[in-house]
């Protein structure tokens, strides 16, 4: 059982510093060893979820919600109002979606998220998060001085736009709604979430384009 | 806890690695870690008590190992601390004992322990709530509990209340294995009230805190 005592729990981390082998795929193998030995996880069941992961759970989820709510007006108010019911509509609630908040971009505002205090994703609907979300860089920074953060993905925000910096740090998450693209006109919702971005969900990404 | 994991606000980390930081894995085994965590291995901790192990990882191993370095890192420390595996397994490697092998699940079968693991982590309030949308708050400037969601960068600082959501767990509890719930809300801060007058005037930052957080303006 475990034990709540978080002195324990730094001792513990101390003496696995100085025991453990250094290169994590060893670690990672020795986690594994013991969790099947123990009866906790089949190794097939690890390929399983690689594969969920890979296959079936990512951003191509998110892109489609937001597809319809560009498309679906009555969708689209039901997402802005509970998005962890309105992705049922997908079959996309899950793992870290349990509270869900759909944020809009507008003319005026653009919006941006992050987790400072560790690496918090809405997995279900944008998959497993992109390296740099979880980097330092990342997490320090993007509360600080997220407009110099947001001109390095290339995103230069004119002054007129207010930024508000989403740090989902609880367990609600967001997923930003993009602006829809001028030139769209007609597409139907499939077309439309094959331009939508990962990025744009997460609000490293602004003005999304009208290709394909 | 003010540990090396409160990363809001710091300086001197660098760029961010746009470019050779898209991808979400890049090594096998960080595939094999994420699989593994989504079996959760360890029923009887929290999440909460994950997060504050990653917390009490040794300060250098934290900001040097990788995203699911730490987790691997941070397993072992939980197996060892549940006795799941001794430490001399978890360096050996093995158990000593072997049980019998857990049933292999399909990926039609995950994908649906997706869907169906869609967690609500609010629950009845046992008082009414203190605060209402549109009300100025000031949040606790020192940290509460071994472990808190109320980031350095936002302690002692005034907010505004934008929304209010009930009673949520609060991880401060559940990162001691108790199940208590607290009014949660999302407060706005401005840019200029966290960072200062250079700040951009029209930019805020917001963050969900609990009502033990916080406190009437001053």
């Amino acid at each position: 059982m475990t034990n709540f005592d978080s002195d324990k729990a730094a001792e513990l981390h101390r003496h696995l510093h100085s025991h453990l082998p250094s290169d994590p795929a060893l670690r990672v193998k020795a986690l594994e060893s013991l969790a099947v030995e123990r009866g906790l996880v089949a190794p097939e069941t690890i390929d399983a979820w690689v594969e969920a992961y890979s296959e079936h759970i990512g951003p191509m989820r998110g892109a489609q919600v937001i597809a319809r709510a560009w498309t679906d007006p009555d969708f689209k108010s039901r997402l802005m109002e509970n998005a962890t019911e309105a992705i049922k509509d997908f079959g996309f609630e899950g793992n870290a979606t349990g509270h869900l908040h759909a944020v809009e971009n507008t003319d005026a505002q653009h919006n941006m998220v992050v987790c400072t205090l560790c690496s918090c994703y809405p997995f279900s609907i944008l998959g497993m998060s992109p390296a740099w979300y979880k980097s330092a860089a990342y997490r320090s920074r993007a509360v600080r001085e997220p407009r110099a953060v947001l001109a390095e993905f290339g995103v230069r925000l004119p002054d007129d736009v207010a930024l508000r910096v989403w740090d989902s740090t609880a367990e609600l998450r967001y997923i930003v709604v993009p602006q829809r693209p001028e030139g769209t006109d007609g597409w139907d919702a499939d077309r439309l979430a094959g331009i939508v971005t990962r990025n744009s969900m997460i609000g490293t990404e602004r003005d999304l384009r009208a290709e394909g | 806890m003010d540990g090396i994991h409160d990363l809001g606000g710091k300086q001197g980390h660098g760029p961010v690695p746009v470019d050779t930081g898209d991808a979400p894995f890049s090594h096998d085994w960080e595939r094999r870690m994420w699989g593994l965590a989504r079996e959760g291995l360890v029923p009887s901790m929290t999440i909460d008590w994950f997060r504050h192990g990653l917390e009490m990882m040794v300060p250098a191993d934290y900001l040097t190992q990788s995203y699911f370095e730490k987790w691997a890192t941070n397993y072992l420390m939980i197996f060892a601390d549940d006795g799941i595996a001794s430490l001399q397994e978890i360096e050996a490697g093995h158990v000593a004992d072997p049980a019998p092998r857990a049933a292999a699940k399909t990926t039609e079968e995950v994908v649906e322990q997706v869907r169906a693991g869609c967690t609500d982590f609010s629950l009845p309030p046992d008082a009414p709530a203190k605060f209402s949308i549109g009300d100025k708050v000031l949040t606790l400037d020192h940290g509460t509990a071994p472990h808190t969601r109320l980031p350095g960068y936002a302690r002692g600082r005034h907010g505004t209340i934008i929304a209010h959501h009930g009673a949520h767990l609060l991880p401060d509890e559940g990162a001691r294995g108790r199940h208590v719930g607290d009014h949660l809300y999302t407060i706005s801060f401005t840019a200029r009230e966290l960072w200062g007058p250079d700040a951009h005037p029209a930019d805020t930052v917001t963050l969900e805190l609990w009502e033990s957080y916080l406190v009437p303006p001053r």
